[in-house]
């Protein structure tokens, strides 16, 4: 007898159930929330970024594929569908000081939605990126899933849409803070605001990290270039790329 | 809590249902939140059960972009040949992106207000 048999059999047993991909996710993002804060809350110790960094790294140790992993953790991504649901609540906090706020949230939205197609697509191209690239970069400041069905109707790779809009939430959320300070923006519903037109998800969740009434504002920029992605980008794709 | 968390799945599944159904571009959880808001609009006022599972969900929102992100930084390594063009692309189109979005709403001309 082995002694390291029992071992095995329980190690068999926890890669098997979700328990270590759940475990692994919430341990990795609770580091990264502690580094976080003792960095002052300092954009480059995004927490995300952090958190994922350490599962990366951790199931490439233990040779786990990322859709084992996936299997368990798709406890947590399911979550993401609900959330996206409750950011009303934070919206209709603000709802009261939308008013007379619509005009300037809208045209900031389209500015902001054109610069990002043009600047992602334009920079790209100028660097000698392929036209597969080009096209998964129009949707990048869109909030992946939606990014991803826009991705289909543009017959750009849903995969590679993915990637720049998780990338462009974790850039957006390190650099938001330099930008709107070099602006002198001061208002939190202002700088929420651009950041969740920039940056989504990941930015929206750097904004609520730092003050409600800016979470708010970008879960609100996220929600409406998601609306607005989904029904313009595809109009406008043809004669961009 | 649960009733929450019925609540906000309940919202989710409609979202959900009417994107499939009129075959929308719109997934079914960003339909769930404007149905949400119209909800709560309607209502004028965020029940007790709701408030405690949407700021659970929403105070602790980057731990669910985890999962996905992660497939994301695995498949960076495909993306070597182009790492340049594509980290400065995006680092300079986010930046841009995040200062005319702000500019717009800096420089918007300030309403009149009543006196």
């Amino acid at each position: 007898m082995t002694p390291s048999l029992p071992i095995a059999e329980i190690w068999v047993y926890l890669a098997g159930s979700p328990l270590f991909a759940l475990l692994l996710t919430l341990a990795a993002y609770e580091a990264g929330v502690t580094i976080y804060e003792r960095a002052n809350r300092n954009p480059f110790a995004n927490p995300v970024a952090i958190a994922v960094l350490i599962v990366a790294i951790g199931i490439s140790l233990i040779d786990m594929p990322y859709t084992k992993y996936f299997e368990g953790a798709q406890f947590i991504h399911f979550l993401l569908g609900t959330a996206t649901v409750a950011l009303a609540v934070p919206i209709y906090q603000c709802w009261d000081s939308l008013r007379g706020k619509v005009l300037p949230l809208v045209t900031s939205l389209l500015c902001g939605g054109a610069v990002s197609i043009v600047t992602a697509v334009g920079v790209s191209r100028l660097l000698g990126a392929d036209i597969t690239i080009q096209k998964a970069m129009m949707t990048k400041s869109v909030t992946a899933p939606i990014a991803m069905g826009v991705a289909e109707r543009i017959s750009a790779s849903p995969t590679l849409t993915a990637v720049f809009a998780v990338c462009t939430g974790v850039i957006g959320a390190i650099v938001a803070r330099y930008v709107l300070d070099a602006l002198r923006l001061r208002a939190w519903w202002q700088r929420g605001f651009a950041i969740g037109v920039a940056a989504h998800g990941i930015g929206t969740s750097r904004a609520m990290s730092i003050h409600p009434e800016a979470g708010a504002f970008a879960g609100l920029a996220m929600g409406m270039h998601g609306i607005a992605g989904a029904v313009l980008i595809p109009l406008v794709a043809g004669w961009i790329v | 809590m649960i009733r929450g968390l019925i609540i906000l799945l309940g919202f989710q599944g409609a979202g959900e249902i009417i994107s499939r159904l009129f075959a929308l571009p719109i997934p079914g959880p960003v339909i769930g939140l404007v149905l949400l808001l119209a909800f709560l609009i309607r209502r004028g006022k965020v029940d007790v059960p709701i408030d405690i599972v949407s700021s659970a969900l929403v105070k602790n929102l980057g731990v669910l972009f985890v999962p996905a992100a992660v497939g994301v930084v695995m498949f960076l390594p495909q993306l070597k040949a182009n790492f340049l063009a594509i980290s400065v692309a995006l680092t300079i189109s986010v930046t841009a992106t995040i200062a005319v979005s702000a500019a717009v709403l800096r420089f918007w001309p300030a309403r009149k207000e009543k006196p």
